[in-house]
């Protein structure tokens, strides 16, 4: 019992890094319906840049609008550049689940190449331990969850207050009849990806405040769990991912404090395979089951 | 076009023959003999490779400078097995098809050697393991040779080591990956054996956001020391997190621990302090300024790799430069580059012996054989006697982290090793 508090403490900590990056990754795909496994990459590449801009003696919070500059930037452009060209020559789901892979290839060698196969840490002023509700917590987790939060407020405010919101709903539900509507879509699918970008790149920051310790795989090996999490809550579904945030985060700290460490990750997929085998469409599932997940 | 065809197989058949010829025994081409770096160079255990590298390139540049083996010069090419069974399989028979040349590997790593030394056994290729899976502690593959200690051997030094500080508790902290949870069965029967008591020995799973549960479950064994071989990333998560939740307590890592990349990994999440006060690690012992010492590091230091004074004192990197020159030797020996034949040298110019002539270097060992000499080498990393099972291992050392350099604190004796397996 005396550890089966601290697990919850431990596991929302977890919750709010994978909801940041868990929101962005299914928030693009709702709208654009590409699988960008290239996601857990683009969080590595992000926390680089933070590593090199704490490195340059600005603050972990000027690191972390870096990252998310970056990760904005750079799926913008990733979408433009590459994803959209092949979708226009009729690749489908298949083929750009490959290109995904590639890039996801390209951009962990290219930063294997440049920064070499070392560790890294972003420099910060070391956290000090808080005692909240039988939790023993750091300050920088603090920090994580209040950044989790704050980006979920804001995640909702758009989606439900905002003509962009209200846009993206659209052009994820009915792409064509959203356009025939007179929504720009491809604005807004720029727009979709802007977002899920930042939120790709704070969400490589903030793993690596927590981690502490970096390299070039630290991103590409928490893509699975992000897609899990995406999964569970009903792809595309923002609301659904964070669900599944705090499903899979919960799980997996009270299954190593309950069972073992083995137990960590079997435990969370073992919940995400009966959920879905109860709702195939994920938990909070609008659009999924009206959605054909194939292009 | 009937004679074109039969042009273009004449072709083929003679550069094939050429090729095969190269290598089997000093044919009229010197080819570039090929050594082959196969270890990770990629994944969890990336840290492996570059040490691996540290000791092929100055070994292959002193033979070089000697002018090859049989006029042959020598090259390390990297074979990246990624840390993982299935792609190291792969790597293997890739590397065997394509290296026409190959004359040996360094490896592989504990991480792929189950899976691949009887691919490599069955090519005929000569292998200096670095694995220390007990698995292998009665090899009957001929080409399997190891001259660094076993994993069990490493557990029992663990313990031996905690015994000596007068830790009687302690909790086994080691990754849910082969290699490592194969220190775990004899560091236990070890230090129970010495009279202490583990904890906690759960397999961490690598790699992950937090380590505040098992860390919690852990402490509630109060132990005082911690017993550990994790990947860089998962020891800076695990270690700055016991830190913040409770402080630090001493911490006994094997040599993975002592790699640059976990050093400087954990060292930037728990402080330059902090690592000097809670850390030592265990390696083998591999005492420096010997004559075979001082070569090879002169080699390693003007060999132009990046960083190499960080492998000066590794004693993997010191055993990976005796894999090469010995093969070399053997070769000499053998008259032979063809491994089919002058793996059966290797002993020759290793076991001690009366009447051999002791030799710390290539040249000298190669100007004694053509002298008509039998030859021991003692290299950097000190005398290698295999035993029937092609096994040599020695004593460790306890190293600090002290100002970016490691300190040797002392040692464990192969005769401590020794009384306790008895």
């Amino acid at each position: 019992m005396n550890t089966l508090v601290p697990a919850i403490g431990f596991g929302i900590v977890t919750a709010s890094i994978l909801a940041v990056a868990g929101v962005g990754f299914t928030l693009q795909f709702g709208v654009t319906n590409i699988l960008n496994l290239a996601f857990g990459d683009i969080m590595t590449a992000a926390a680089f840049v933070a590593y090199l801009v704490t490195n340059a003696g600005a603050s972990v919070w000027v690191a972390m609008v870096a990252g998310a500059a970056f990760g904005a930037v750079f799926s913008v452009a990733l979408n433009r550049f590459l994803y959209t060209p092949f979708v226009r020559r009729g690749t489908r789901l298949f083929g750009m689940i490959i290109v995904a892979i590639a890039v996801s290839l390209i951009v962990q060698n290219g930063l294997l190449a440049i920064f070499g196969a070392n560790f890294f840490s972003l420099r910060m002023p070391r956290p000090t331990s808080v005692h909240v509700a039988g939790m023993v917590l750091t300050t920088v987790q603090l920090a994580i969850i209040g950044i989790a939060v704050a980006t979920m407020i804001v995640i909702h405010l758009l989606l439900r207050y905002t003509k962009l919101g209200k846009a993206m709903r659209a052009t994820a539900t009915d792409p064509e009849l959203a356009r025939n509507c007179g929504i720009a879509t491809d604005r807004v699918i720029d727009l979709a990806w802007t977002i899920s970008g930042a939120l790709c790149g704070l969400a490589g920051v903030i793993l690596v405040m927590n981690v502490t310790a970096f390299t070039d795989t630290t991103g590409s090996g928490f893509l699975i769990p992000i897609i899990a999490v995406a999964v569970l809550g009903g792809i595309g579904q923002p609301y659904g991912a964070m669900l599944g945030a705090l499903v899979i985060g919960l799980a997996s700290e009270l299954a190593a404090a309950v069972f073992s460490p083995d137990y960590k990750n079997v435990v969370a997929f073992v919940i995400l395979v009966i959920v879905l085998l109860a709702r195939p469409q994920g938990i909070l599932s609008e659009i999924a089951t009206r959605k054909e997940v194939a292009a | 076009m009937r004679i074109a065809v039969t042009s273009l197989g004449v072709a083929l058949t003679l550069a094939v023959a050429a090729a095969c010829s190269s290598a089997s025994g000093g044919g009229s081409h010197p080819a570039t003999l090929v050594v082959g770096e196969f270890n990770p160079f990629s994944g969890p255990d990336a840290a492996f490779g570059p040490e691996m590298v540290g000791g092929c390139v100055p070994a292959v540049r002193l033979i070089n400078a000697d002018g090859g083996v049989l006029r042959h010069r020598l090259t390390c090419v990297e074979e990246d097995t990624k840390g993982d069974p299935s792609d190291a399989v792969t790597a293997a028979e890739q590397m065997m098809a394509t290296q026409t040349h190959l004359i040996g590997v360094l490896g592989p790593s504990s991480d792929e050697a189950l899976a691949t030394v009887p691919v490599l056994n069955g090519g005929h290729v000569p292998m200096f393991a670095d694995t220390g899976q007990a698995a292998f502690d009665h090899s009957k593959y001929p080409y399997f040779w190891r001259i660094t200690p076993a994993d069990d051997v490493k557990g029992y030094a663990l313990a031996i080591w905690a015994h000596q500080k007068g830790y009687t508790r302690a909790a086994a902290i080691f990754g849910s990956d082969v290699g490592a949870q194969s220190d775990v069965p004899t560091l236990v029967t070890a230090f129970t054996k010495l009279g202490g008591t583990i904890t906690y020995s759960k397999p961490l799973a690598l790699q992950q956001t937090s380590y505040r549960t098992e860390i919690e479950n852990m402490l509630a064994g109060h132990p005082q020391v911690i017993f550990t071989e994790v990947d860089p990333q998962t020891g800076a998560t695990f270690l700055s997190e016991l830190q913040q939740l409770h402080g630090l307590i001493p911490v006994i890592g094997t040599e993975v621990s002592l790699q640059a990349p976990w050093l400087r990994a954990v060292k930037g999440a728990i402080g330059a302090g902090a690592m000097v006060k809670s850390f030592t690690g265990m390696q083998p012992y591999a005492p420096a300024n010997t004559p075979g010492w001082t070569v090879y590091n002169k080699s390693l230091l003007t060999s132009g790799i990046s960083n190499p004074s960080q492998w000066s004192t590794d004693p993997y990197s010191m055993t990976y430069y005796d894999g090469v020159v010995v093969m070399a030797l053997a070769m000499i020996a053998a008259n032979s580059t063809n491994p089919s034949v002058f793996n059966a040298y290797i002993t020759q110019v290793t076991e001690p012996g009366s009447g051999k002539t002791v030799v710390h270097t290539y040249a000298a060992g190669r100007a004694a054989l053509r002298a008509g000499k039998q030859i021991q080498y003692v290299g950097a990393g000190g005398p290698i006697v295999f035993n029937f099972w092609h096994n040599s291992t020695g004593a460790f050392e306890a190293a600090q982290y002290v100002n970016g350099q490691l300190k040797v604190a002392g040692t464990v004796t192969a005769a401590q090793i020794a009384q306790l397996t008895k």
